[in-house]
């Protein structure tokens, strides 16, 4: 029920002329990744470091990370900008693979932060999923509360605690 | 003679049963804890049995002391008595101290090497003794003894069971927040014999006892995925609850240990469910879409009070133990969370989430007479104390160093129990299924 709902909000934004049209999400051209030097004595050069990529993918996406208000797991219109571009640059390193980790703030209880972890990092995987990105190339976890990104239970603090955030793996 | 004081006790205990709600303006009871005796003074490997006799004492006067519904004399000053007089005190003697009540007991060592500690409870005016207890131990499970005396007493006295011979196990954590190491900790219900039962290489949470406290379920992120464990805190045997990969998470046993519940998270969408202790015959017992977690059993068994924002907010529902009948129970102006069933069936604990921060509450199993204990603003999750008197919960501070406390059903400051690291996710083992 929620993808349908989900899915016939992502087609309406994208079909609304939003920054990228639905049919041309598949057909972007691939993002280039900084040309690296040849390995010692002709060997093929390494591939790209996780940090050379991770760079490239917060650069090129503009965040690994969206936030939640509240309780909720809803993704506002920053949010799915932010997802967007991480499903564009997804699509163009279809090796790469991310693990996307959903986070409570401290201001909510043990279990029920980690249930919420697990619904906000599922929002953000179905969202990359319906703007085409394959879902082999995605796994979720939930971390509950267990790994905030800010310390302080300032109101600041528990909006930058209230989180997801796409991890790119080995 | 005594027939007229055991109905005169009598009377006096159901003149008091109303005011069991009113526990703290009771007078305390003086009750005399002189020394234990030994028939033959002789070394183990805990020491003297003449030593083991005193320190005996020394715990059940200090349990008996912390429950604040007595005034231990001794045994400190003390008459010290032989070993006859553990069965034939001379009362004349315990009534010259004021006391109401008098312990007396003796350890013995016996030929396999183990020792036989028994346990008295006179009634010192009608002169007669009212409980006993023997227990069969190791020597150096002479504290373990000392606590199964404290609960004979307090059982017998309060009419309610003791929480002495209890287990406390928790989450302790060392390093920074974002990095934590976090290791399960058991310690016994009076701080005493703290160990680690976790190494700290995977993250760990919310450690559920078993009744009697010799096993325990708990949530690791070992592998990735947090996911259910059991503990086996003897063997050491420490195996997934489920096979395969699924997130789950909230474990708490049912009274008789036979069950165990526990939420499942499969596509954001969590539902609790029911299985055996050996993790086999799992059942699911909410479908709404949604979040339903942190459930918990009835003593009896027969429901499961849980958690559910099945509304919009988390609130408190109860349902038949088959998932039948849900029923919500919490309406207040705030959101509700991890509800833990007391020991006498009678209330529901819950952290209350509102604007004024996290509280400790109760209220009762229909929903009636909410009742917020404390007021610390990053309280949570509450555990019952055997007797259903006290609640173990954790309190964070400004910077959000957790430590645990135990607050009085009957409200009051909460008492701050000292832990060697800061300490999360407490839970206190209830009594041993009979």
């Amino acid at each position: 029920m929620r993808r349908i709902l989900l899915s016939a909000w992502v087609a309406m934004v994208l079909g609304s002329g939003a920054t990228i049209g639905s049919a041309q999400v598949l057909r972007l051209p691939p993002v280039r990744v900084p040309a690296l030097p040849v390995g010692p004595r002709g060997m093929p050069p390494p591939p790209p470091s996780i940090d050379t990529l991770k760079a490239d993918f917060v650069a090129k996406s503009g965040s690994d990370t969206v936030y939640f208000a509240g309780t909720g797991f809803g993704l506002d219109a920053s949010a799915q900008a932010t997802l967007t571009a991480q499903a564009r640059w997804l699509l163009a390193n279809p090796a790469a693979r991310a693990r996307i980790e959903g986070h409570a703030d401290d201001r909510t209880p043990r279990d029920f932060a980690l249930a919420i972890g697990e619904r906000r990092a599922n929002a953000v995987r179905d969202f990359l999923v319906l703007l085409g990105v394959p879902a082999a190339q995605l796994t979720t976890i939930s971390w509950g509360k267990e790994r905030p990104a800010v310390e302080g239970s300032t109101e600041m603090a528990l909006a930058l605690n209230r989180r997801a955030a796409t991890v790119l793996m080995r | 003679m005594p027939s007229r004081s055991l109905n005169l006790w009598i009377s006096l205990t159901a003149a008091l049963l109303p005011a069991a709600a009113h526990a703290q303006s009771k007078a305390p009871t003086v009750i005399a804890v002189p020394q234990f005796a030994t028939p033959q003074n002789v070394s183990t490997s805990a020491g003297y049995t003449g030593t083991i006799a005193r320190s005996i004492a020394d715990v059940v006067a200090s349990d008996l002391r912390s429950s604040h519904e007595f005034v231990p004399l001794g045994p400190e000053n003390a008459r010290v008595y032989s070993y006859p007089e553990a069965t034939a005190p001379s009362f004349s003697h315990w009534r010259s101290t004021g006391a109401k009540s008098l312990v007396t007991g003796f350890v013995q060592n016996r030929s396999d090497g183990r020792l036989t500690v028994a346990c008295y409870l006179h009634d010192v005016a009608g002169g007669r003794e009212i409980a006993r207890k023997g227990f069969v131990v190791t020597p150096d499970e002479w504290r373990r003894a000392a606590h199964r005396c404290s609960d004979a007493v307090y059982a017998r006295l309060a009419g309610r069971p003791g929480a002495f011979d209890t287990q406390i196990a928790y989450v302790s954590e060392s390093g920074a927040k974002s990095v934590a190491v976090k290791r399960i900790a058991v310690m016994d219900g009076d701080s005493t014999s703290h160990r680690y039962v976790t190494a700290g290489e995977a993250t760990v949470l919310t450690p559920r006892l078993a009744p009697g406290g010799q096993r325990l379920a708990y949530v690791s992120f070992a592998g990735g995925q947090p996911h259910v464990r059991l503990l086996d805190l003897d063997s050491k045997q420490d195996l997934p609850l489920l096979p395969g990969t699924a997130m789950s998470f909230a474990p708490r046993f049912s009274a008789d240990g036979k069950r165990i519940l526990f939420s499942m998270a499969i596509d954001g969408n969590t539902d609790v469910y029911v299985a055996n202790a050996d993790g086999s015959m799992v059942q699911r017992l909410t479908s709404t879409p949604g979040i339903d977690t942190s459930p918990c059993f009835s003593p009896d068994g027969s429901r499961v009070v849980f958690e559910s924002d099945r509304s919009g907010a988390q609130q408190l529902y109860v349902m038949n133990a088959d998932g039948s009948a849900v029923q919500r129970i919490s309406f207040g102006m705030a959101r509700y969370a991890s509800p833990v069933w007391s020991p006498d069936g009678e209330r529901i604990a819950f952290t209350r989430i509102a604007a004024d921060g996290m509280r400790i509450g109760t209220i009762s199993p229909t929903g009636i007479g909410e009742q917020v204990l404390t007021s610390g603003g990053k309280d949570e999750g509450p555990s019952w104390a055997a007797s259903s008197r006290d609640l173990l919960f954790q309190r964070s501070d400004a910077a959000g160093r957790a430590a645990l406390y135990v607050v009085s059903v009957d409200g009051g400051a909460p008492r701050l129990i000292t832990t060697p690291q800061i300490g999360s996710d407490p839970d206190w083992s209830t009594a041993e299924a009979q």
